[in-house]
C-alpha cells in the first residue's frame, strides 16, 4: 500500500492523497441508505491528465476505482473495500462562457447551481435548471447518473443538455465527443451529433463504468422573460392523471409535478395534485397558463394559491409542493429515503399508484411496526412519459426496520420494473433488478465492459458490469 | 473498546439524521465555492460537516474509535455554524462537534497547545483568562476605579480580549455607556466567560466559569448585562441554559443591539462621517449564525451619514468565518491565517474602504489578516466608530 500512496502522492501531490482511516471513512455511501466497502485510499486529482495517470496506474497495480462527485444520490453508490476512491470536486472550474455557440464549459466537479449563477450574470442560464441536489451536485456526476433535472418536460434529461465531453476511458486514454473530436479543427464545443457516433452517449447514464468524465460542454439558453405559476388539485388520482397528460400532449408547462401519495399539501383541497411551471416571453408564457388554467379546469381542477409553486421553483426547496415551509417539513425526520424512480408511460401512472397504494394497505402492519413513512410517490412529467419518484422514509437506527425498508425498495423495483416501468439512474442497488430484464441490451454492455475496461478499473459492479 | 459514557452516543439520533446531502459545505452558487473554513484548510471532507457527521457515525456504529486524527478533524472547527445554517434537515452539526469534543477531552486528546493554554496550572484555570496575564490587571485600563463593584443595574462585562489585547474596545464601550448615563458597573473578580472551555470539550470548567461570574453580578444586583463580545454573551445568554436547564439570572445584551435601540427610538444622536467611506460589515458568527442578531449592527451603520455599507458575497447566514472562532489559532494557526486572508481578500473585492465588525475576536483576527495581505484597508470595531459618531441629543440639537 505504501508504494501505492507514493506513486498517487507523485502524480496528484501528497496533500491530495490520504489513507487514514478518517478521510476513507467519508467515501463510503452516498445519501442513499446502503453502506458501502471502506476505500484503502482517496485520492484527489486536479487536473484530466492527473485523472488519466491515476486511472493508469490502477490498471497496472490491479485496484478498481469508485469515482466520487458529490456523491448525493440516494440508490447507494456501491463502493468496494479496499478500493482506490477519485474524488473528482476539486476539478470544478467554469473554463468557458461561449455565448455564441451556446455552450459553457466546465471541469467535472462544477456545482450545478453555481455554473447557473454565473451565467445568470450575463442573463443565460444552462439548459436544465438542475436535479434536485443542485445546490451541491456536480456537472459530470449528473451526466454520469443522468440525473433527471427541474423543467423535464421542456428541456429533456440532463444528457439532452450534453454537447461534448472530455473522457478518461478505463485505458487512461482521453477522449473527446461531438464536433469537440476533431482536434485538428482545434477541438471546439458546439454541436453533440458532429464526427460519427454519438460517442457521449455511451458515457451519459453509465456512472462511469466506461470512462470518467473530466469536462462537460453543456447547452445554455438565454434566461426566460417570464416565468408563470398554477397549482390544481383534483378529485381523484385517475382524473389528476389525466389533466397531467392533457397537459403533457400540449405541451404547456415548462415543469410539470403530479403528488398521487405522501403527505398532502397543507391547507389545500384535493386528493391530488398538479404544479405547473410556465417559463417563455411574457405572451406566449401567459399564452400558454391560460390554456394550463383551461386544460385543468376542464377536469375540474381547483385551483388554488400558486405561490407554494412558485416558492418550489424559485427556492428548489421540495417541501413547498407541499406547502410547508423547509423548516417545518425538513427538521421533523430522524429517517433515511432508499429512492427507487423510474419512467412509465403516463396511463401508467394510475396502474402503479394502485400497486403502491394496495402495497401499503397489504403490509399495514409493518408500516406501523418500523414507523416506515411515505415522503413522496411525486411524478416528473417527461414530454413522453412519467418520471415516478417512490421515496420511503425509516428509521435507519432501527435495524429491522433498515432491513425491512430495503426489502420493499426491492420488492416494488422488482414487481414495477417487470410490469412497465425502465429506471432513470442505477446503481449498484438497484441493477440487479434491471439488467438482467435487458438481455440482449445487457449481454452487449457487458461485452463493452469487458473489451472497454478488461481489468475492470473503474466503477466495477455498479451496473453488474465488471464483477 | 467502547466506554458507556460516551457524549456522542446521547447524541446519536442526530447522528442518524445526516443524509449527507453536502449542503453543509458548500456555497459555490454565490460565487464563493466555500463556506466551511476547515474544509478550505484540511481539504479532505473528514473537516467538512459531512465529514465529521460519517466518523461520528462509524464511532456510534463501533466502525473506530476516538484517535489523535479524530481530534485534528474536530478541533480544527471555528464554530462558525455555517454548517448548521445550512443543512437541510436542521441538524444541530455543533452538537455533535461539542459531544465529540467532550468524548475527546475525557480521552487526553485535546491538541497540545489548545490544552496547555486552559490548563489549571499555568494556563486559564490559574489565570482566568486567555491571554495568562495576571489577573490582578484584567482592569488596568479602567479610567475611574469608582466604577468597581458598586451597585448598579447594568454591569459591563469586559472580556479577556478587552481586558487585555484590545484595551481600547474595552474603552469605546466603556466610553459610550458612561457617555449616555447608564448605571454601570465593572467588576473586579471577572473571570474568563468559559466560551474557550466548551471550544476544548471542559463542559464542567465552563460551567464553574460561568457560575462565578453570575455570583459576581449577583452581589452587585445587577439586572442586564452588556457585552462587546458575543462569545461571553452567548456563554450567558445561551450556553448556561444549555449547560444547567435554566436561564441566568440577568439578560444579556451586546452593546450593538442597546444602542440601535435607543437610535431607533431617537434618543441619542448621530454625527456625520467624514469622509465618505464605503463600509463592508463582517458578521461574527458567534452574534449572527448562534445568536441571530444580524439587523442591530446594520442598523446603527446605516443611521450613520456619511457611510455607505456594501455587503460581502458572503453576509448574515451565509458569513464567511474570519478563522478566530473555536480557539484554533492555538493549534491551526494556518487555518487560522487562511480564513482570514479570504475575509480580508472578500471585503477588498466589494470596494470596500472599511470593515466593521462586532466582536473583539473577530477585529483582532482580520486586523492581522489585513496587515499580512499589506491591504490599506482600515478595520475597526463597531464600538470604536460608535464612539465617535454617537452623541447625546442635547448635544446634537
Amino acid at each position: 500500500m505504501s508504494t501505492l500512496i507514493e506513486e498517487l502522492a507523485a502524480i496528484c501531490g501528497a496533500q491530495s492523497v490520504s489513507d487514514k482511516m478518517v478521510d476513507r471513512i467519508c467515501h463510503t455511501r452516498d445519501c442513499g441508505p446502503t453502506p458501502g466497502g471502506v476505500p484503502a485510499v482517496v485520492v484527489r486529482p486536479r487536473t484530466t491528465q492527473q485523472v488519466s495517470d491515476i486511472v493508469k496506474l490502477a490498471n497496472r497495480v490491479k485496484t478498481p476505482i469508485f469515482i466520487w462527485g458529490r456523491s448525493t444520490t440516494f440508490i447507494g453508490h456501491g463502493i468496494r473495500e479496499g478500493c482506490m476512491l477519485m474524488a473528482l470536486d476539486l476539478m470544478n472550474k467554469i473554463e468557458r462562457m461561449d455565448f455564441d455557440n451556446q455552450v459553457v464549459t466546465v471541469e467535472t466537479g462544477a456545482i450545478w447551481h453555481a455554473v447557473d449563477v454565473e451565467l445568470g450574470k450575463h442573463g443565460w442560464e444552462l439548459a436544465a435548471p438542475g436535479p434536485g441536489g443542485l445546490f451541491v451536485c456536480t456537472l459530470g456526476g449528473s451526466v454520469a447518473y443522468n440525473a433527471v433535472p427541474h423543467g423535464l418536460l421542456e428541456y429533456g434529461m440532463t444528457g439532452d443538455g450534453v454537447v461534448a465531453l472530455q473522457v478518461v476511458l478505463p485505458n487512461g486514454n482521453i477522449v473527446y465527443t461531438g464536433s469537440m473530436g476533431n482536434r485538428a479543427a482545434g477541438g471546439l464545443a458546439f454541436e453533440r451529433y458532429a464526427n460519427g457516433p454519438d460517442l457521449a452517449g455511451l458515457f451519459i447514464g453509465s456512472c462511469g463504468v466506461f470512462g470518467v468524465i473530466t469536462k462537460v460542454c453543456f447547452k445554455i439558453h438565454r434566461k426566460p422573460e417570464k416565468e408563470c405559476f398554477a397549482f390544481y388539485g383534483f378529485d381523484s388520482l385517475d382524473i389528476a392523471v389525466d389533466a397531467a397528460h392533457a397537459l403533457q400532449r400540449r405541451q404547456v408547462p415548462t415543469h410539470l409535478v403530479g403528488l398521487f401519495g405522501g403527505p398532502k399539501p397543507t391547507g389545500v383541497a384535493g386528493d391530488a395534485f398538479l404544479h405547473i411551471v410556465i417559463r417563455d416571453g411574457a405572451a406566449s408564457a401567459a399564452e400558454r397558463l391560460a390554456a394550463a388554467h383551461a386544460i385543468c379546469s376542464g377536469f375540474n381542477g381547483i385551483r388554488h394559491d400558486e405561490t407554494a409553486t412558485e416558492k418550489y421553483w424559485v427556492n428548489h426547496m421540495y417541501s413547498w409542493l407541499r406547502n410547508t415551509p423547509p423548516e417545518v417539513y425538513y427538521s421533523d425526520r430522524p429517517y433515511t429515503c432508499p429512492e427507487a424512480a423510474m419512467f412509465l408511460p403516463t396511463q401508467k401512472v394510475k396502474d402503479a399508484m394502485r400497486y403502491l397504494f394496495n402495497y401499503e394497505k397489504q403490509h399495514a402492519a409493518e408500516f406501523s411496526r418500523y414507523g416506515i413513512r411515505i415522503k413522496a410517490y411525486d411524478v416528473y412529467f417527461s414530454r413522453n412519459a412519467a418520471f415516478l419518484w417512490i421515496d420511503t422514509l425509516y428509521p435507519e437506527l432501527d435495524s429491522e426496520a433498515w432491513q425491512y425498508g430495503i426489502q420493499m425498495r426491492a420488492d416494488y423495483s422488482e414487481h414495477l420494473f417487470r410490469e412497465y416501468a425502465s429506471p432513470g439512474g442505477i446503481l449498484a442497488p438497484l441493477a440487479p433488478h434491471i439488467m438482467p430484464k435487458l438481455e440482449g441490451g445487457f449481454e452487449f454492455l457487458r461485452f463493452l465492459k469487458d473489451q472497454m475496461d478488461p481489468n475492470h478499473i473503474l466503477n466495477p459492479g455498479v451496473l453488474m458490469l465488471g464483477d | 473498546m467502547q466506554d458507556k459514557q460516551r457524549s456522542i452516543d446521547r447524541v446519536k439520533d442526530i447522528v442518524y439524521q445526516c443524509n449527507r446531502c453536502a449542503h453543509c459545505f458548500d456555497l459555490s452558487w454565490l460565487g464563493e465555492w466555500n463556506k466551511c473554513p476547515a474544509y478550505r484548510y484540511g481539504v479532505f471532507e473528514s473537516y467538512t460537516g459531512r465529514g465529521r457527521f460519517f466518523i461520528a457515525r462509524a464511532l456510534v456504529d463501533g466502525g473506530m474509535d476516538y484517535n489523535a486524527d479524530i481530534a485534528q478533524r474536530v478541533f480544527a472547527c471555528t464554530e462558525c455554524r455555517a454548517c448548521a445554517e445550512h443543512c437541510f434537515k436542521y441538524l444541530r452539526t455543533t452538537d455533535i462537534y461539542a459531544a465529540m469534543k467532550e468524548d475527546l477531552a475525557a480521552r487526553g486528546l485535546v491538541p497540545p497547545n489548545l490544552a496547555a493554554g486552559l490548563a489549571d496550572e499555568g494556563g486559564l484555570g490559574q489565570y482566568h483568562n486567555v491571554y495568562q496575564a495576571p489577573h490582578a490587571e484584567r482592569l488596568a485600563w479602567l479610567p475611574d476605579r469608582a466604577r468597581v463593584d458598586k451597585s448598579a443595574q447594568v454591569v459591563f462585562f469586559v472580556g479577556c480580549t478587552s481586558s487585555y489585547a484590545r484595551q481600547n474596545m474595552a474603552l469605546d464601550t466603556y466610553n459610550l455607556l458612561a457617555k449616555f448615563g447608564v448605571d454601570f458597573t465593572v467588576l473586579s473578580d471577572e473571570w474568563c466567560c468559559g466560551h474557550p472551555y466548551l471550544s476544548a470539550g471542559e463542559t464542567d470548567k465552563a460551567r464553574a466559569s460561568i457560575e462565578h461570574n453570575i455570583e459576581a453580578i449577583g452581589k452587585v444586583g445587577a439586572t442586564l448585562i452588556i457585552f462587546n463580545c458575543p462569545g461571553c454573551q452567548r456563554a450567558f445568554r445561551d450556553d448556561w441554559r444549555t449547560l444547567t436547564g435554566q436561564a441566568a439570572p440577568f439578560a444579556a445584551r451586546h452593546v450593538v443591539e442597546l444602542l440601535a435601540d435607543w437610535v431607533a427610538r431617537g434618543k441619542i444622536g448621530v454625527q456625520r462621517f467624514r469622509p465618505k467611506t464605503i463600509v463592508t460589515y463582517h458578521d461574527p458568527c458567534v452574534l449572527g449564525r448562534w445568536m441571530g442578531i444580524y439587523d442591530a449592527p446594520r442598523d446603527l451603520i446605516k443611521a450613520i451619514p456619511g457611510l455607505s455599507l456594501i455587503e460581502m458575497p458572503r453576509n448574515r447566514r451565509d458569513a464567511y468565518c474570519c478563522g478566530a472562532g473555536g480557539m484554533i489559532r492555538y493549534d491551526f494557526e494556518e487555518m487560522a491565517n487562511l480564513a482570514g486572508a479570504e475575509r480580508i481578500a472578500e471585503a477588498q473585492r466589494v470596494g470596500a474602504d472599511m470593515v466593521l465588525s462586532a466582536c473583539p475576536a473577530c477585529v483582532m483576527q482580520l486586523q492581522q489578516s489585513r496587515q499580512r495581505a499589506k491591504s490599506r484597508m482600515k478595520v475597526m470595531d463597531l464600538t470604536e466608530l460608535l464612539e465617535q459618531q454617537l452623541i447625546p441629543l442635547r448635544i446634537a440639537s
